[in-house]
C-alpha cells in the first residue's frame, strides 16, 4: 500500500468518523419531541429514525456536488484540507454532544473546510460571498422561519382542540408526532448522510481514484447510509435532553406542531436549493412550538446558550481544522495526517470517557429539567 | 442584500413551509375534532357520521400532502 492509499484510507475512515457523530448529533432533531412527549419510547423512537436514515440515505441520489463547492476555491482543495476540515467538524461535534447542545454538522463540517483551507491556501480561496448566501444568512434565518411556522401551528392546534377530550387529544398527536418524526428522519437521511458522501467522492476524486464526472461509487453510499443509520441508533441522549426538555416543556400537539414546522421547511429549503441546517430548523421549531402554547414556557437561557454554540460553531471548527491542518505539514506526509488522527481518537476517547461520568442514556433522558444535563442533580437539590 | 440573499427562494421557503407546517398541521387538528365528534357519547348519529367524514378527509388530505412533499423533494 503506498502513501497515498494510506492517507485516502484515513481521510475515508476519519469522514466516516465524522458522519457517524451526525447521525448521533442529530438524533434529536427527529425525536427529542416524540421521546420527550412519550409518543414513542426512547429505544424504539431511535431504532426508527436510524432505519428512516438509512432509507433515506438511498433514496436520492443526486449527490449534493460536494458541501464546500462555492465556499472554497476547488482548486484549494487537496487530500489533507479535507482531512485537517472533516477533523475540524468532528471535534466540534463531540464537544458540542458532551455539553448536549444541538449544534449543525454541516456548520462544523463548513468551519473546518474553510479553516483547513484558510492556513492551506490563504483568505483569497475563501469565498466570502458563498459563505454568506451559503451559510450565514440561512443560519440566521432558518430558526426564525421555523419558529415562526411552530408558533401558529401550535396556537392554531391548541385553538382548533380545544373541545377535544385530552386522551383523545394527547393520543391523537402522539400518533401524528410518530408521522411527521419519521418525515424528519428521512429527511436528515437524504440530507445529511449525502455531505459525508460528497466528501469521500470529493476525496477520491483528489487522489484520481476515480474522475471527475463520475458518479458515487455504491460502496460509499452503502457505507455513509450504514454510518449514519448506526450513529443515529447509538443515539445523542444528551441532545436529546436538551432539545426535549430543556429548551421547553413539550406536550403532544406542541411535539406534533413543532416537527410538521420542520418537515414542511425542510422539505421545501432542500426543494428550493435554500441551504438550510436540519439542526436550526428542529430547535427552532421546538422554541416557537413552546413559544405558540404560552410565553413563558421557553428556557430562555437554555436558548441563550444554544444560539452562542451556533455563534461559535464555524469559527471554532475552523480553528481546530486550520490547526489540523498546521500540525499535519509541520509534521510533514502521511506521517502528519496519522499523527493527528491519532490525535484526534485520543480526544474523542476522552471526552467518552469524561461524559461517562454524568451519564445522559435511553433510561434517564425524560428526567425533570434541573438547570443542567444531569439527571442525578435532583436527588441532591 | 439580494448578493447574499436569494430572495426568490427564500418567499417560496416561507410560503411552502408556511402551507405545509401550519395548513397541513392545523387540518390534522381539524380532523381530531371530526374523531372527537364521533365518538362523543352524547352525539346523534348524523353528527357520528359527519365527524367520521371530517376526520377522514382532514387525514387524507394530511398524508395526501406529507406524500406529495416527499415526492417534490425527492424528485429533484
Amino acid at each position: 500500500m503506498d502513501a497515498n492509499a494510506l492517507l485516502l484510507g484515513v481521510v475515508v475512515i476519519t469522514a466516516l468518523g465524522f458522519d457517524f457523530t451526525n447521525g448521533f448529533h442529530d438524533t434529536a432533531n427527529a425525536m427529542a419531541t416524540s421521546i420527550a412527549t412519550g409518543a414513542l419510547r426512547p429505544r424504539i423512537a431511535v431504532a426508527l429514525s436510524a432505519v428512516l436514515n438509512f432509507a433515506g440515505a438511498f433514496l436520492s441520489l443526486k449527490v449534493a456536488a460536494t458541501i464546500a463547492s462555492g465556499i472554497v476555491e476547488s482548486g484549494a482543495v487537496t487530500l489533507t484540507v479535507v482531512f485537517a476540515g472533516l477533523v475540524g467538524g468532528l471535534a466540534w461535534n463531540l464537544m458540542t454532544w458532551y455539553f448536549g447542545m444541538p449544534s449543525s454538522s454541516s456548520h462544523a463540517l463548513i468551519g473546518g473546510v474553510v479553516g483547513a483551507t484558510l492556513i492551506a491556501a490563504g483568505s483569497s480561496a475563501v469565498k466570502v460571498d458563498g459563505l454568506m448566501s451559503k451559510v450565514i444568512v440561512p443560519a440566521v434565518l432558518s430558526p426564525v422561519f421555523a419558529a415562526a411556522v411552530a408558533i401558529a401551528g401550535t396556537f392554531l392546534v391548541y385553538r382548533i382542540t380545544r373541545n377535544v377530550p385530552e386522551s383523545t387529544r394527547s393520543r391523537g398527536f402522539r400518533l401524528g408526532q410518530i408521522g411527521s418524526a419519521s418525515l424528519v428522519s428521512l429527511a436528515h437521511g437524504t440530507n445529511d448522510a449525502q455531505k459525508t458522501m460528497g466528501v469521500i467522492t470529493l476525496a477520491l476524486i483528489a487522489n484520481h481514484t476515480i474522475g471527475p464526472g463520475e458518479g458515487t461509487p455504491f460502496w460509499v453510499v452503502a457505507a455513509c447510509a450504514l454510518t449514519i443509520s448506526l450513529g443515529t441508533y447509538i443515539g445523542g441522549w444528551r441532545v436529546i435532553r436538551t432539545l426535549g426538555k430543556g429548551l421547553t416543556e413539550i406536550e403532544s400537539p406542541q411535539g406534533f406542531a413543532a416537527e410538521g414546522s420542520s418537515a414542511a421547511v425542510i422539505f421545501a429549503a432542500s426543494h428550493f436549493g435554500f441551504p438550510l441546517s436540519t439542526t436550526h430548523v428542529c430547535s427552532g421549531s421546538i422554541m416557537g412550538a413552546g413559544i405558540g402554547k404560552r410565553l413563558a414556557e421557553v428556557r430562555w437561557g437554555v436558548a441563550g446558550r444554544m444560539v452562542t454554540a451556533w455563534l461559535f460553531t464555524i469559527p471554532a471548527a475552523a480553528l481546530v481544522g486550520a490547526g489540523a491542518w498546521k500540525g499535519a505539514d509541520v509534521i510533514g506526509g502521511t506521517g502528519g495526517v496519522a499523527v493527528i488522527f491519532a490525535v484526534a481518537v485520543v480526544f474523542a476517547a476522552a471526552l467518552y470517557l469524561a461524559a461517562r461520568r454524568v451519564p445522559v442514556t435511553h433510561a434517564n433522558v425524560n428526567a425533570e429539567w434541573t438547570g443542567t444535563l444531569d439527571p442525578e442533580k435532583e436527588r441532591v437539590a | 442584500m439580494n448578493q447574499y440573499v436569494d430572495v426568490d427562494a427564500l418567499w417560496k421557503v416561507l410560503v411552502v413551509g408556511l402551507a405545509g407546517g401550519v395548513g397541513l398541521v392545523a387540518l390534522f387538528a381539524v380532523g381530531m375534532v371530526g374523531l372527537a365528534a364521533r365518538t362523543a357519547p352524547n352525539a346523534g348519529s348524523q353528527a357520528r357520521v359527519a365527524g367520521l367524514a371530517l376526520a377522514v378527509v382532514c387525514f387524507t388530505i394530511v398524508v395526501a400532502g406529507a406524500a406529495l412533499g416527499l415526492y417534490v423533494m425527492l424528485k429533484k
